[in-house]
């Protein structure tokens, strides 16, 4: 008894009032809609690509220097720092077209710590030691050549790439 | 004045055997690939360091300090197999470099003219490089050559 009774009052709660036009067009959209959006990321899924880039060792470079995708992809890009020696740390940062410098330079004030709501930047993997290994995630841009590079102040003149988005 | 002739003559050919004497032993190494690693990260830092000096990055030249000592470091492990009169000769130089990087790093605490620290670098590169003296020719990295990134030029 107790049991009905706690049911009702939340039904009361709840409301019982007649479905309009509205929720009932709503409510009739929802499923197909959920299908579709997931039927649209299952397609990503078929379309992600792996991507794995070191430093050169301790040295002050990135192997390999170019890295492809196609446009739209989902890419999971694994950065190693395979130095041995030095206590220089090293990120991967991927930026539009024409900005490297002027984020770099921006990076200085920070000890090369991007942030990830710039606007300029595609992607960031963040600083890692030595030894270390970091991914990060992202849906490639538009067809063409964006610069990477490591943000630490100093590295990015010699430790740069480019990421080749094609068709 | 024969005699005298005589010494001159086997002073000239111990010289010439010593300096032939340290290359050789240079060459022989027993671990080539980690001293040319090591020597060329020596240079990578030396650079990282007038980098920083003319970009008016005082308060990052510590650090490269920092990665100086463990460049020496490196270059000491690469070398610890070898001969102890070599080791010494190497240790001596080596530490007469990092000493004069110190230097740098010290003024940099109260910098404020890169004209000045850029002489001492000078001066340190100088001292690093009587430390690839006592290496062979094809061991010693070229200060001039661009590094194995792609460089600035290249970037689109």
């Amino acid at each position: 008894m107790l049991y009905r009774t706690d049911v009702r009052r939340n039904l009361s709660v709840l409301g019982r009032a007649p479905l309009s036009r509205r929720r009932l067009l709503v409510g009739s959209l929802a499923l197909p809609m959920t299908l579709l959006g997931c039927s649209r990321r299952r397609s990503s899924e078929q379309q992600g690509v792996d991507l794995f880039i070191a430093s050169d060792g301790d040295f002050l470079a990135f192997r390999p220097d170019e890295l492809t995708c196609r446009t739209g992809a989902v890419v999971h890009l694994t950065f190693h720092h395979a130095g041995k020696f030095l206590s220089a740390r090293h990120n991967w940062v991927l930026v539009y077209p024409d900005q490297m410098e002027a984020v770099d330079k921006d990076a200085e004030k920070t000890e090369g710590v991007i942030s990830t709501d710039d606007p300029r930047v595609l992607a960031v993997v963040p600083m890692c030691d030595k030894g270390e290994t970091m991914m990060t995630e992202f849906i490639a841009p538009a067809p063409g050549e964006y610069p990477f590079f490591c943000s630490t102040p100093g590295h990015a003149v010699d430790m740069n790439g480019i990421l080749h988005v094609t068709e | 004045m024969k005699s005298t002739k005589k010494i001159l003559a086997i002073l000239a050919l111990i010289t010439f055997v010593l300096a032939l004497a340290v290359p050789i032993l240079a060459a022989q190494l027993k671990s080539p690939d980690e001293v040319k690693t090591a020597l060329r990260l020596l240079v990578q830092v030396s650079n990282d360091f007038k980098r920083q000096i003319t970009n008016k990055n005082f308060a990052r030249v510590p650090h490269e300090y920092m990665e100086y000592t463990e460049a020496a470091d490196a270059l000491r492990t690469s070398i610890k197999n070898e001969p102890a009169d070599f080791k010494n000769r190497v240790e001596t130089r080596l530490k007469t470099a990092v000493a004069a990087y110190q230097k740098i790093s010290d003024m940099s605490s109260s910098a404020t003219d890169p004209d000045k620290l850029m002489a001492e670098h000078a001066k340190a590169v100088t001292a690093m490089n009587a430390v690839f003296d006592l290496f062979p020719a094809d061991f010693r990295p070229d200060p001039n050559l661009p590094p194995p990134g792609r460089g600035r030029g290249q970037r689109s």
